[in-house]
């Protein structure tokens, strides 16, 4: 018997079922994605589109391979809710008897400390309707409360991003660079956490002298060491003593190395999105952490 | 390879087709994969939220994360935060808003972001400030770029409201409308430029 149409029949069929669930239909849902509103101040797109140099520095950044140590995604693995009482305004009585009565874990509140110390995390890790509960009962006794949504997993504990990345993250990137291993910290929020041009430069041109012990090769070959002359470059690099280069000669950048810098700064996923609802802490945490 | 040969030479020496007297495929085997099949339906059913482009582990339903989004009225410090953030206004005030001496005034304790009617900052912010200033007794002649192009009422209002109320710098001054805002975009149309210190001083504080 023969059995060639069947085989070539079952070849088609699956490839084109894995072609309907691996390409069109993820291009149906996000192929026409654009920026949108973020859900903090509806007046702001988000994303915004890179500025041209940093646009050309994640041309920079492929070509030299730093995917191949470096991610981009950062993994949200759950979400706690927080309620914190803000102000308790005039009546605490009120506001006790409130809290009990929206049947949120409170039998009774007759600790006049409760009330000390405000902002106040008074339902750590709750559920969204007791929040919601608890929030609509402070409000009506004429306090001040606040429901706080936080991200959670390692990549945010580890403050690589403040929530899981999402696909309008990218939607400027061509291509896009996820990258597989983390030999390195993960970046796709690093221009939150280090703003600064500088830092990348001298983190680029000696990693071990930005970041004791760094695995980080250092990337000198996108910097020029010329003579300084007359008139030095006024784009010249500081460099600690340990790196620099011989009295009379200076450090400067090449172009790719300030794009890459500016590609770097301009990473930042810490705006909040439909996708991943969050609340910002008032103030940003910026620790530097290396991979451990 | 060789292993194969041997299993299966014993098995019929006399037929070289093997009889099927009990089927090929054991039931057991199909009741098992059926089972799994279900339960990974199951599974697939309850966290893949209908292949719905929004949602991402660790949501398993558009509902679930539509009540996550709290509405109401985003908080204006927040934005204000943010703004001040972008990097605008930290590149020269700083994230501390102590500024640098000589060079950029502080936003901390400055009689200028306290001052409880707010006219006179929007214009600075708005338009951009140049010459000489005094803050905290201090002298300084330096520019501060236009913010109004910028920004828009809302957040510029955000931003002020952030450097007044910012409590970690000890600020404390009424929040700033982008109503505010607006009216005073409107009355300075006809001022190209930035403003100075002089002609802020002139203007009467609850203009
Ligand atoms: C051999 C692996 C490797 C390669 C390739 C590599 N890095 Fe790194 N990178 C590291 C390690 C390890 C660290 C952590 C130590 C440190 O901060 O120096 C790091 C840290 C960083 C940091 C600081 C992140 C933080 O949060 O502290 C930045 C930014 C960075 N790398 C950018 C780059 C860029 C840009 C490239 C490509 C030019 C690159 N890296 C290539 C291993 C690598
Ligand atoms: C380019 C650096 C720079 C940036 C960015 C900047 N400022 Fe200024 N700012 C200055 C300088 C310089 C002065 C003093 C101007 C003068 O000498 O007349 C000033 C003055 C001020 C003053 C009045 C003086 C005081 O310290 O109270 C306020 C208020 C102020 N800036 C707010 C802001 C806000 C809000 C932003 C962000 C939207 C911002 N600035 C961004 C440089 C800057």
């Amino acid at each position: 018997m023969n059995y060639g149409p069947l085989v070539f029949l079952t070849a088609f069929v699956a490839l084109s079922a894995s072609w309907f669930g691996f390409v069109l239909t993820p291009q149906i849902q996000i192929g026409r994605l654009t920026e949108s509103t973020n859900t903090l101040n509806t007046a702001e797109l988000y994303p915004k589109a890179r500025p041209g140099q940093a646009a050309q520095g994640l041309q920079v950044y492929r070509a030299n391979g730093c995917a191949a140590c470096h991610t981009q995604q950062t993994v949200q693995e759950g979400t706690s809710i927080d309620v914190y009482l803000l102000e308790v305004g005039t009546n605490a009585a009120a506001v006790a008897t409130a809290l009990v009565n929206a049947n949120v874990g409170f039998t009774r509140i007759d600790d006049p400390g409760f009330f000390l110390n405000l902002p106040k995390n008074i339902l750590p890790g709750t559920t969204i309707e007791a929040a919601k509960r608890a929030f609509k009962g402070a409000q009506s006794a004429g306090a001040k409360a606040q429901i706080r949504i936080n991200p959670q997993g390692p990549d945010i504990a580890r403050h690589w991003g403040v929530r899981g990345s999402v696909a309008a993250d990218y939607l400027f990137d061509q291509p896009v660079m996820l990258g597989s291993q983390r030999v390195g910290p993960d970046l796709s929020n690093v221009g939150a956490r280090l703003p600064d041009v500088n830092w990348h430069l001298l983190h680029l041109y000696a990693p071990q002298q930005v970041v004791k012990g760094s695995l980080m090769p250092p990337h000198r070959f996108l910097f020029n060491v010329s003579k300084a002359g007359q008139h030095p470059s006024p784009d010249a690099l500081q460099v600690p003593p340990e790196v620099a280069p011989a009295p009379g000669y200076e450090v400067v950048p090449k172009p790719e190395a300030l794009a890459l810098a500016a590609y770097l700064v301009s990473l930042n996923s810490s705006t909040p999105v439909f996708e991943t609802p969050m609340t910002l802490a008032s103030s940003a945490t910026s620790t530097n952490s290396p991979a451990k | 390879m060789s292993q194969s040969i041997k299993r299966s030479a014993p098995a019929s020496p006399s037929s070289s087709q093997p009889l099927l007297k009990e089927p090929a495929f054991p039931i057991w085997l199909i009741v098992f994969l059926t089972l799994l099949l279900y339960a990974g339906a199951v599974y697939f059913d309850g966290h893949g939220s209908g292949f719905h482009p929004q949602v991402y582990a660790p949501y398993s339903s558009y509902t679930q994360l539509a009540d996550l989004q709290i509405t109401g009225p985003p908080n204006p410090l927040e934005i204000g935060f943010r703004v001040y953030h972008k990097p605008s206004c930290v590149s020269c005030h700083q994230a501390s808003g102590a500024g640098s001496p000589g060079q950029f005034p502080p936003l901390v304790g400055s009689e200028w972001v306290q001052e409880p009617e707010p006219g006179r900052i929007i214009r600075a912010v708005l338009n951009g400030l140049q010459g000489p200033i005094s803050v905290k007794n201090q002298q300084y002649n330096n520019a501060m770029v236009a913010w109004g192009g910028v920004f828009s009422d809302e957040e510029i209002a955000a931003v002020i409201t952030y450097i007044r109320q910012n409590k970690d710098w000890g600020n404390n001054a009424p929040a700033v409308t982008a109503d505010r805002v607006k009216a005073v975009r409107e009355k300075i149309k006809g001022h190209p430029g930035p403003f100075t210190a002089d002609e802020l001083l002139k203007i009467p504080a609850a203009d």
